[in-house]
């Protein structure tokens, strides 16, 4: 970290300008396969901030315990734990939304993302600042998706969360509940954000240029591109 | 050496205490889960044999079976969970059928990865009502496109053909089985 | 004519990346050429072979007789990784030009799904010690298709007028909803 952030701006990164799914392209095997619908979506970012959490908690406790030469075997074994133990949970509390999500849970063990955030974070921050660094990546993770399992399953099955939002003759595009539509959905979405982004970014630049370059006479300049 | 030493150290204190902590959480699970699936395969039972009061395991032969008894007590019939392949993958259902083994009483999909929207229409009612009071002697046949004229015939789902066929196949492999283990002398 | 089945369920119908969605981040990162994009299919089938060999021992030989099923995930991990340093060394020891051609994309492997998830459906789909290899040269070569197939369309598209914020990840994932798309057709073909 070149600058220490307030706590506050180490949450909200992971919400948005570090999303993730969308800004990161991390964790994308559970953001495509389990987001048929939203519940399902939501359980899955749930389960993996879980095991984000304990993970970044325990690993930053004893970072300095912790030889780097074995520190990736030692984070995979304690994710490995967390998951395990999220597993059991799940398969005893709640058996059919652990059935839906069937062999996804276990292979939170090789989401990228968390070992991503210890390697990158935890290894390396306070235990108070890691845990909040993993809230907010974990808050971004269920942000989308639930965004993605949200419109997937009000196209694909007419519903938001069980409830049936769109009218009876709407016909139901089949294509997003199947793996195709998992696909195109976060292609658009990625592509649609990042026009949108670059569109901000633009506008800021083109604000930025007007209110230094004061204009010679009352015919407006062009501004250009930079 | 000394790192060496600190190395496994680490590695082997995360290990005892990953252990130790999910065993004592699987101590606790194991049970529940158990009770689950127990209760998942007996609500599937209940399903396919709706006039049954109880049940009981078949402990004589080597695959899994259900006899269902009425309130009296008398044994009405079988309930057999059975599983082939579909139209992407596995298909499990359960099948109950009466005594004789010439007559359906009820179907239910338990497990498939069929196509969404298509494939999954087999495990909706308009499909598996089909199989109540199906005869299944000397098999189920299926017709595509138009009701069914035979009383041990069910009619195929547009867009699903694979699928259903795949119902129809399974269900017949499993009384197959079943008659065959029957005719082989073993006590059901 | 079962372990054909199994080959072409896992490498075709049932294709790991487009239809379960495991090792999406090497299909995304190591896309861009064919050349590389062949290579890292190569290492991955190769990884997984020999994963679905040692973790099907380790489930049957050690975990099923002791009753730790619950140390599965923990186990088939450490399996993997070693395993990967393992061959990683191996390879170096032994040819040269393999470990020029493979050696960087090993460590990418440890973390790719599709490893720990071919452990996992070998035990969740009962195999038999044969069925596991088999359903494993299967899904690497389904896996080295993929990713072959994405890396030929994305050096064409290099060529092609791509809109700005659409460049990299979100084409990919649009081309890639595609193949899913025309990897569907297969469904059906060997079953019934």
């Amino acid at each position: 970290m070149k600058t220490k952030l307030t706590l506050s701006k180490e949450y909200i990164k992971g919400l948005w300008e570090n999303n993730p799914v969308f800004k990161q392209v991390l964790g994308m095997c559970p953001a495509l396969a389990v987001t048929v619908s939203a519940l399902n979506g939501i359980a899955m970012a749930l389960a993996t901030t879980f095991v984000l959490v304990f993970s970044s908690l325990i690993i930053s406790t004893f970072r300095k315990l912790i030889p780097s030469q074995v520190r990736i075997a030692a984070y995979i074994l304690i994710i490995a734990t967390f998951v395990t133990l999220v597993d059991l949970i799940m398969k005893a509390q709640f058996p059919s939304l652990s059935k839906e999500l069937g062999p996804y849970i276990p292979l939170i063990v090789v989401n990228c993302l968390i070992l991503g955030r210890q390697e990158a974070f935890s290894s390396k921050n306070t235990v108070f600042r890691s845990v909040v660094d993993a809230l907010g990546m974990g808050t971004g993770f269920l942000i989308a998706l639930f965004v993605l399992g949200g419109i997937r399953e009000i196209l694909g099955s007419r519903t938001i969360l069980g409830l049936q939002v769109l009218p009876d003759f709407y016909e139901p595009w089949l294509i997003m509940i199947l793996p195709a539509g998992a696909f195109l959905t976060l292609g658009f979405l990625m592509g649609f954000l990042n026009t949108y982004t670059e569109r901000k970014k633009r506008l800021e630049r083109e604000a930025i240029l007007k209110k230094h370059i004061k204009p010679i006479s009352d015919t407006p300049i062009n501004t250009v591109e930079a | 050496m000394k790192l060496l030493v600190h190395m496994l150290a680490t590695l082997t204190i995360i290990g005892i205490l990953s252990g130790g902590l999910l065993s004592e959480v699987s101590k606790w699970a194991k049970p529940k889960i158990a009770l689950h699936r127990k209760a998942e395969t007996e609500k599937a039972i209940f399903l396919v044999q709706p006039d049954a009061k109880s049940q009981k395991k078949i402990e004589t032969v080597d695959f899994e079976i259900y006899r269902v008894f009425d309130e009296n007590n008398d044994p009405i019939g079988y309930a057999l969970p059975y599983e082939g392949n579909g139209f992407q993958g596995n298909i499990r259902l359960m099948v109950g059928v009466k005594n004789d083994l010439k007559e359906i009483v009820g179907l239910q999909v338990l497990e498939q990865t069929e196509t969404p929207g298509l494939g999954t229409k087999v495990t909706e009612e308009p499909f598996t009502n089909q199989f109540v009071k199906l005869v299944a002697e000397p098999n189920v046949g299926w017709v595509k496109g138009a009701p069914p004229k035979k009383t041990n015939e069910v009619q195929t789902i547009t867009g699903a053909t694979i699928s259903s066929k795949a119902i129809v196949d399974i269900v017949n492999g499993g009384l197959q089985k079943l008659r065959d283990v029957k005719n082989s002398g073993v006590e059901l | 004519m079962e372990l054909i089945l199994i080959f072409f369920s896992a490498a075709i119908v049932n294709n790991f990346v487009l239809a379960y969605f495991l090792g999406i981040c090497p299909f995304i990162g190591v896309s861009g050429k064919i050349s590389s994009a062949f290579s890292m299919g190569l290492a991955t089938t190769f990884v997984m072979v020999i994963t679905s060999i040692v973790t099907w021992l380790i489930y049957h030989l050690i975990l099923v007789p002791n009753g730790l099923e619950f140390l599965q995930y923990v186990s088939f991990i450490l399996v993997i990784a070693s395993l990967v340093q393992f061959v990683e060394m191996f390879i170096k020891k032994v040819s040269q030009p393999l470990y020029r051609a493979l050696g960087i994309f090993l460590p990418l492997i440890t973390t790719n799904c599709a490893i720990l998830g071919l452990a996992l459906f070998i035990v969740l789909k009962e195999y038999t010690f044969i069925q596991g290899i088999v359903y494993g040269v299967g899904a690497g070569a389904g896996f080295t298709l993929a990713i072959t197939i994405m890396a030929g369309i994305r050096e064409e598209l290099d060529l092609a007028d791509v809109p700005k914020p659409f460049k990299g990840a979100p084409i990919t994932l649009l081309v890639a909803g595609i193949l899913a798309l025309a990897f569907m057709g297969f469904a059906g073909l060997i079953s019934v």
